[in-house]
């Protein structure tokens, strides 16, 4: 793969001008600042959907498994409980097209990315405090400290 | 790497720089544009080219002492962490997670399981990193084929007597086990004789066992002895005889046994009501706060559909580190039964009849017109959030009337000196504390997660327990002073030996029972408590050891929005009540024609009295602000749809107002919050507390003398204190087992 790719890059070095583009330089990008709440409008999202509240925040680490692989992502809930009953067939389902986004598919690396999106869709945003554990200084020796005197069942 | 190295390899002879330039590979670049150079570093330092590391899940380190920094180096990356620690610590500060079975973070290190092995330079064998310290240079390796293959071998001696049973076992998905076997197990045993199976123990309603999964990590043990203080769990037998268990059949008399389901990190221990309910990845996980005491434990409320499934504590070192009480993990079955989802007004035979909300609202403002301002009293439950406390106490007093309260704070409150109501050492300041004395309290039932920090400075520190009320089972060391207000005169006026104790005190702190609140001489109880602060130096400008101990979630805010009623006995000649979601307050003295409305969730005592009902959202429900017993607002977040036709307790109050013709300023739960930014500022600063700007030396002095009445136990049934926990079939089923009532 680093072989198929380097040739693209010299043939782009013999072609001279054509390279510009994939130049490293951003200065497109920098010129046209999207403004909150463009992206959103762009995208032709219904505009209900437009201006809403989501709150931005990291999920803790499960109670249950020790592993934090999955701690430090970012994440949007959309605050989505509402239902809806399908008025043919009484079934029940979401009326709200965001209702799984923000539990299954965005995620983010970042606080500054979460908000910066958020933004760029037009959604009020409250942050939650990311809460980080406390790393104390444990020993094993502890196990065996004198803890003053064993106490007599009973008293 | 492999081809495009080769082939530059065997091209290398070759002079032409083309061809060269042609064939490179990215990673053999520094070595063929100046092979002696390359030769000339042959130890490259590797730090240089590392990506910063982040400690594991963004944990911060405690260093007690900055001078006593050592330096290690986990995977060729330096680290600086402070004397003592362990190796696996060491890496988790380098953002390496070691994989553990036994070891947990706020447990003591047991070292048996044998998962964490690393291999350390100039160790003949690798090395348990749970329990070995780290020592200054020490060069740990933890991802060498050494460390693998040691680990690897230990998964196939657990997997060895582990039954295969992932399929219908609860903890598949998010085991500990199932997931390191998949890095470091075998895809085939080679075990060939029976696997062992030990007999199930019976642990009470909430935890179910299936012992046979059981690895003997022995984090329940720890647990059960270190943080929940009772010596009920323990290892019996040897070898492969070894099993956990109570020796004599009997339950696990804890508040907070539902904990050792989340440390087990195998299915031997899950939640006897969730078991065969759902799978952790159907689950919608909100995080929310929990309302049940006035502690404000974080949790996580897991839902499927319009259902709570489950609840699961969320770490939170300020408040709750990462352990929940029973009753916070159990109760929500409470929130499927008996709930108010259709307005409802009780006709001329007594019953009552579903109505519109357009109805209900207009008879609601018919009655309220007919009733003179001072006869209008509001009441807001244990479980009200700010929003609807501050619109209950706007629209009342729109209507002419200032009697609102807030149950549970007594009849004549006071609101003036925040440090008069709560927790000013903060509940994880308690862990300095060297002295506690609990009056009137018993913090084992009234806020379980206080009573574990408590349990945990003194078994860190031997800190000495003083205890004034009812006879009582702590499980610390605790001595039992006496039962009434005298032993705190007594304490007060220097004649009690415990006295010498808090003058001796470094960092003494006295904690006082909200259930005092409802006592009569009450203020003289608080210039008793506040003598002895004064005497024994409690109240510094570094240590303020004066708290409050609240009991429900809505206390702190509703005292901090003013919910102070005009006289203490408005209830006496009332003619209009407005219950919201209160079903404790006595109603006995009210006059028989009163009219009460009942806005709530669940139908209790208040709704026996309701004229009118109004349906509202429980705390899973909707979005609210409410101030835990140290002054730390925080908010819950909607985890499910409301039941039928509920709404939010501030909306129902808005629209009344409405409909009475006095509205309310405000159409958005952000503009209800701005109204609350101008009544209490500080219940907007979320997730961080507030400490009291003012200290009680304010106060004037009181008149009153204490009674001789002892003190009452403010809460009777651990397990059942508010309509959600008391419609719960899993509480009632705590309640008659583990405290035989």
């Amino acid at each position: 793969m680093a072989r198929s790719l380097y040739r693209v890059w010299n043939h782009g070095r013999y072609l001279g001008t054509l390279s510009r583009p994939f130049s490293a330089t951003t200065d497109a990008l920098v010129e046209t600042q999207v403004k909150p709440g463009e992206i959103g409008m762009v995208s032709g999202i219904p505009d209900e959907h437009l201006r809403r509240r989501v709150v931005i925040y990291s999920p803790a680490r499960t109670a249950t498994q020790q592993g934090s692989g999955k701690v430090g992502r970012w994440k949007i809930n959309f605050m989505s409980t509402q239902k809806w009953e399908n008025p043919l067939m009484g079934w029940t389902s979401t009326g709200d097209p965001y209702a799984n986004v923000g539990d299954a598919a965005l995620g983010f690396d970042s606080e500054e990315a979460a908000k910066s999106f958020a933004e760029r869709h037009g959604w009020e945003y409250v942050v939650r405090k990311h809460h980080t554990p406390l790393l104390k200084v444990k020993s094993y020796a502890d196990n065996f400290k004198f803890k003053g005197f064993p106490k007599t069942e009973g008293k | 790497m492999g081809l495009g190295l080769l082939a530059s390899r065997v091209l290398r002879p070759q002079t032409n720089p083309r061809n060269l330039l042609l064939l490179r590979s990215i990673v053999t670049k520094p070595e063929l544009q100046s092979p002696e150079a390359s030769a000339a570093a042959a130890a490259p330092d590797p730090t240089s080219d590392l990506p910063p590391r982040t400690p594991v899940a963004g944990a911060r380190v405690h260093f007690p002492n900055p001078d006593d920094a050592i330096e290690v180096f986990v995977d060729g990356y330096p680290v600086k962490i402070p004397k003592g620690m362990t190796v696996l610590q060491a890496c988790e500060v380098a953002g390496v997670d070691i994989p553990r079975f036994c070891y947990h973070s706020r447990l003591s290190i047991a070292g048996n399981c044998r998962m964490c092995l690393v291999e350390v330079e100039k160790s003949p064998k690798p090395v348990a990193s749970c329990a070995m310290p780290a020592l200054p240079g020490m060069k740990i390796k933890t991802d060498t084929p050494v460390a693998k293959k040691a680990r690897e071998g230990v998964m196939e001696f657990l997997l060895m007597n582990h039954p295969l049973d992932c399929p219908i076992c609860d903890q598949g998905g998010e085991c500990d086990l199932q997931d390191q076997s998949m890095a470091f197990g075998s895809d085939r045993g080679r075990f060939t004789e029976m696997k062992r199976s030990v007999v199930d123990k019976n642990l009470g309603p909430l935890v179910k066992t299936v012992m046979t999964r059981c690895i003997q990590c022995t984090r329940c043990v720890r647990f059960a002895t270190e943080i929940a203080g009772v010596q009920d769990l323990g290892m019996l037998g040897r070898g492969s005889g070894e099993e956990i268990g109570t020796y004599v059949e009997k339950l696990m008399t804890s508040e907070l046994s539902g904990n050792v389901i989340d440390i087990c990190p195998v299915g031997a221990l899950t939640s006897k009501p969730f078991a065969f309910k759902a799978r952790n990845w159907e689950l919608k996980g909100t995080e929310s706060i929990d309302v049940t005491d006035a502690v404000g434990s974080n949790i996580r409320i897991d839902s499927r559909g319009p259902e709570v499934m489950r609840v699961v504590p969320r770490l939170n070192e300020d408040i709750n580190e990462e352990w929940i009480s029973d009753k916070t993990r159990f109760f929500y079955d409470g929130l499927k039964r008996q709930r108010l989802n259709d307005p409802m007004i009780r006709g001329a035979d007594g019953l009552f009849k579903a109505v519109s909300w357009r109805d209900a609202l207009a008879v609601v403002a018919e009655v309220i017109h007919q009733v003179k301002p001072e006869e209008i009293v509001g009441v807001a439950g244990k479980l009200s959030d700010a929003e609807s406390m501050m619109a209950l106490k706007d629209f009342l007093n729109k209507m002419g009337s200032n009697n609102v309260w807030c149950e549970g704070n007594g009849p004549t409150p006071n609101a003036d000196l925040r440090s008069e109501y709560i927790m000013n050492t903060s509940i994880s300041g308690l862990e300095n504390a060297d002295v506690f004395l609990l009056v009137g309290t018993q913090p084992r039932v009234e806020a379980a997660m206080v009573n574990a920090r408590i349990c945990k400075t003194v078994r860190a520190s031997n800190a000495k327990v003083g205890y004034i009320g009812p006879p009582t089972d702590f499980n610390y060391d605790c001595e039992h002073l006496g039962t009434g207000p005298q032993t705190l005169v007594e304490i007060a006026e220097g004649r009690h030996p415990f006295f010498s104790t808090i003058l001796n005190a470094k960092s003494p702190a006295i904690i006082v029972g909200a259930g005092i609140f409802e006592r009569t001489d009450k203020d003289a109880i608080f210039s008793t408590v506040e003598a002895i602060a004064k005497k024994g130096n409690v109240v510094r400008p570094d240590w303020n050891g004066f708290n409050v101990l609240l009991l429900n979630a809505a206390q702190a805010a509703a005292l901090d929005l003013g919910l102070v009623p005009e006289s203490g006995n408005s209830l006496e000649s009332a003619k209009f009540v407005y219950l919201m979601g209160s079903d404790d307050v006595n109603l006995d003295k009210l006059p028989k024609d009163a009219f009460v409305v009942y806005q709530g969730h669940h139908g209790d005592h208040g709704v026996y009295h309701a004229n009118v009902i109004l349906p509202a959202a429980a705390f899973t429900e909707k979005e609210g602000t409410y101030e835990n017993t140290e002054g730390c607002a925080q908010q819950t977040l909607p985890a499910v749809p409301t039941v039928g036709d509920a709404r939010d307790d501030w909306k129902i109050v808005r629209a009344l107002s409405e409909v009475a013709g006095v509205r309310l300023p405000y159409d958005t739960i952000g503009a209800v919050r701005s109204r609350i930014r101008n009544v209490a500022p500080n219940l907007l600063n979320l997730d961080e507390r507030e400490p009291a700007t003012f200290g009680a030396s304010l106060k004037p002095e009181g008149t009153q003398n204490v009674s001789s009445t002892p003190f009452k136990a403010a809460i009777e049934n651990f397990y059942m204190t508010d309509p959600v926990t008391k419609a719960s079939k899993i509480m009632a089923q705590c309640s008659a087992l583990l405290l035989k009532k």
